[in-house]
C-alpha cells in the first residue's frame, strides 16, 4: 500500500505562487490586480457575463430528439371524457385530435412519450402506439389487456400524422415512413421496448416476462371479443392505419386514388 | 354534402376514409364517433361555391400559382372541379429516379443498419477488452513494485543509518585523539578519517590473506585427523 497523503508529504505543486507572506512573493502573489483573476472567483466556462452564450446555440442537448410526456392518469382522463375512442386503435392522431397532447416537429419533437404517473388508476383496454414507453406504463396498459407499440417517425411523417387534414388538402400522395436512425434502431428493435421492428414472438415472451416481474396475470388477447382491434398494427412504412404510402386522398369528394404504375407501386412498397 | 361533411372533425373524416378504403361503409359507427368526436372542432374555411382556378396563360398570374405544388393544392382543396389531372399528383419517371437515388444515399435498409450497428458494437467491445486486459496486466504487476518500492526505501533508510552511526564515532574517535570537539570540514578531521580508513584498509587486507592461508592449510589436515 501506497503511504497516506499527510501533512507530512503534502507539498506544493511546482510553480506554486503562494499568498501572503514571502520575501517578494507576498503582495499579489502573481495574480494581478483585483477581480475574478484575484480571487480565483472566475464563472463557469462558456458563460459570457449574461449574455446568451454562443454555444448554447449549438449544444448538444438542443439536438435531442424531444418526446412530449403523456402520463396514464391523463390518458384515462381522455378515455373518461370521451375524448379518445378506444374501440379504435390510438395513434398520435388520435391523441392530438383529442388535444391530448401538443407535438411540434419543427421543436425537434418525435412523438409523444408514456409515463407510468396515474399506473395504479388505469383501467382501460387500448391498442395505442407512442414512441417511448416507461416499463411501468406497458406494465400497467398489458395488466388490463391492452396492446402497446413503440414506434418511430421521421419528422415529415410526424408533421402528417399529427395533421391529417392539411397534408391531404395539399393533394400529395402519402409518403413512406422512413426507418430511424442507427441510435435509434435498438431501441426500436428491443422486444422489452415493445418497439414496432422488434420479432412478434419476442414481444409475447417479453410480455410475460414483464407481467411476471409485476405480478400480474396476462389476459389472453386472442379470445377478446376486441381481438381485431387490438392485433391491428401498422406496418413498418405505413403513416395511416388502413392508408398506405403512395394513395392520394381527395377530401372534398370522398376519394382515394391509387398509382397503379409498376415503377410507383414498387417505390412505394419497398 | 362535400362542404357539410368537411366541416367535421378530422377524426370523423379519418376514419371514414379507412371504411371506405376497405370497402365498407362507417355508417354504423356514425353515431358513437360523432359524439366522441364533436370535442372542440375547428372549422375548415373553405370555399366550394366559387373555386379559384387560376389562369395559366394570363401574365397576371403570379408564378408560385402555376407551379405543380400549387395544382396539387387545387386538387386536394377542389377535387376534380380544379381541373387538374390526378395522374400529374405523382413524381415522374425522373424525378422518381431522383427520389430514389436520394433514398439510397441517405436511409439505407434495415439490414444494412443493422450491420453497421454491430460493426460499432463489435469495435467498441474490442476496445473496452483491450483496455482492460492492460488494466489486469499493469494491477497483476503491483505487487511486486510495491516490495520493490518498500525494499529500496528500507535499504536507502539503512545505509543512512550506518553512514551516521559511522560519522558520530569517527567525530567520538576525533574526540578521544585531539582532546576537544573536531569540526568535522576541518582539515585535521580529514586527515585523521583517512588515516583510519587506510588503516581499515590494511586490516581488511590482511584479514583476507590470513583468510586464504588457512583454507589452502585446511584441506591437507582433516584428511590426517579423520585418519
Amino acid at each position: 500500500i501506497l503511504p497516506r497523503i499527510s501533512l507530512a508529504n503534502l507539498r506544493p505543486e511546482p510553480g506554486d505562487k503562494q499568498r501572503g507572506r514571502g520575501q517578494h512573493g507576498g503582495n499579489r502573489s502573481g495574480r494581478g490586480h483585483k477581480g475574478e483573476r484575484q480571487r480565483g472567483n472566475r464563472p463557469r466556462l462558456g458563460f459570457e457575463g449574461g449574455q446568451t452564450p454562443i454555444l448554447s446555440g449549438y449544444s448538444k442537448i438542443c439536438r435531442r430528439p424531444q418526446y412530449q410526456p403523456l402520463s396514464l392518469k391523463r390518458l384515462q382522463y381522455l378515455i373518461d371524457l370521451g375524448r379518445v375512442d378506444t374501440t379504435q386503435p390510438i395513434d398520435l392522431t388520435q391523441l392530438v385530435n383529442a388535444r391530448g397532447v401538443t407535438v411540434q416537429p419543427l421543436k425537434r419533437d418525435y412523438g409523444v412519450q408514456l409515463v407510468d404517473e396515474g399506473a395504479d388508476i388505469f383501467a382501460a383496454k387500448i391498442n395505442i402506439e407512442v414512441q417511448r414507453a416507461s416499463e411501468g406504463a406497458i406494465a400497467a396498459i398489458e395488466r388490463n389487456g391492452g396492446v402497446i407499440t413503440t414506434s418511430f417517425y421521421d419528422p415529415i411523417s410526424l408533421g402528417i400524422l399529427i395533421k391529417p387534414i392539411p397534408f391531404f388538402m395539399r393533394g400529395q400522395p402519402i409518403p413512406k415512413r422512413m426507418l430511424p436512425g442507427e441510435d435509434m434502431v435498438p431501441y426500436y428493435r428491443d422486444a422489452e421496448s415493445r418497439g414496432y421492428l422488434a420479432d412478434p414472438e419476442k414481444i409475447q415472451q417479453a410480455r410475460l416476462t414483464l407481467a411476471q416481474k409485476y405480478g400480474y396475470i396476462l389476459p389472453d388477447i386472442s379470445k377478446d371479443e376486441l381481438y381485431h382491434m387490438l392485433a391491428m398494427r401498422k406496418d413498418v412504412r405505413q403513416i395511416f392505419f388502413g392508408l398506405s404510402p403512395g394513395w392520394v386522398v381527395n377530401m372534398p369528394e370522398k376519394k382515394i386514388l391509387k398509382p397503379t404504375d409498376e415503377k410507383l407501386l414498387k417505390y412505394y412498397s419497398s | 354534402m362535400a362542404a357539410s361533411m368537411l366541416c367535421r372533425r378530422a377524426v370523423v373524416l379519418c376514419r371514414t376514409f379507412k371504411g371506405v378504403s376497405s370497402s365498407k361503409t362507417a355508417n354504423s359507427q356514425y353515431g358513437l364517433l360523432l359524439q366522441t368526436a364533436s370535442y372542440n372542432p375547428r372549422p375548415l374555411k373553405l370555399n366550394l361555391h366559387e373555386p379559384y382556378i387560376p389562369d395559366k396563360d394570363n401574365a397576371k398570374t403570379p408564378d408560385w400559382q402555376k407551379t405543380a405544388r400549387y395544382d396539387g393544392k387545387l386538387y386536394g382543396r377542389y377535387g376534380s372541379a380544379s381541373g387538374v389531372d390526378p395522374a400529374s399528383l405523382w413524381p415522374s419517371h425522373e424525378q422518381l429516379d431522383k427520389i430514389i437515388a436520394e433514398e439510397n444515399e441517405w436511409h439505407p435498409p434495415l439490414e444494412v443498419l443493422l450491420k453497421n450497428i454491430e460493426a460499432k458494437e463489435k469495435e467498441e467491445t474490442e476496445k473496452r477488452l483491450a483496455k482492460e486486459r492492460l488494466i489486469a496486466a499493469n494491477m497483476a504487476k503491483m505487487p511486486k513494485m510495491i516490495a520493490d518500492w518498500r525494499r529500496e526505501k528500507r535499504e536507502t533508510k539503512q545505509k543512512q543509518k550506518e553512514e551516521k552511526a559511522r560519522r558520530t564515532t569517527l567525530l567520538a574517535q576525533a574526540r578521544e585523539r585531539f582532546g576537544y570537539a573536531v569540526d568535522p570540514r576541518s582539515p585535521k578531521f580529514l586527515e585523521m578519517v583517512a588515516e583510519i580508513e587506510k588503516e581499515e584498509k590494511k586490516k581488511k587486507k590482511l584479514m583476507k590473506r590470513r583468510l586464504k592461508e588457512e583454507h589452502a592449510a585446511a584441506p591437507v589436515t582433516p584428511p590426517a585427523a579423520s585418519s
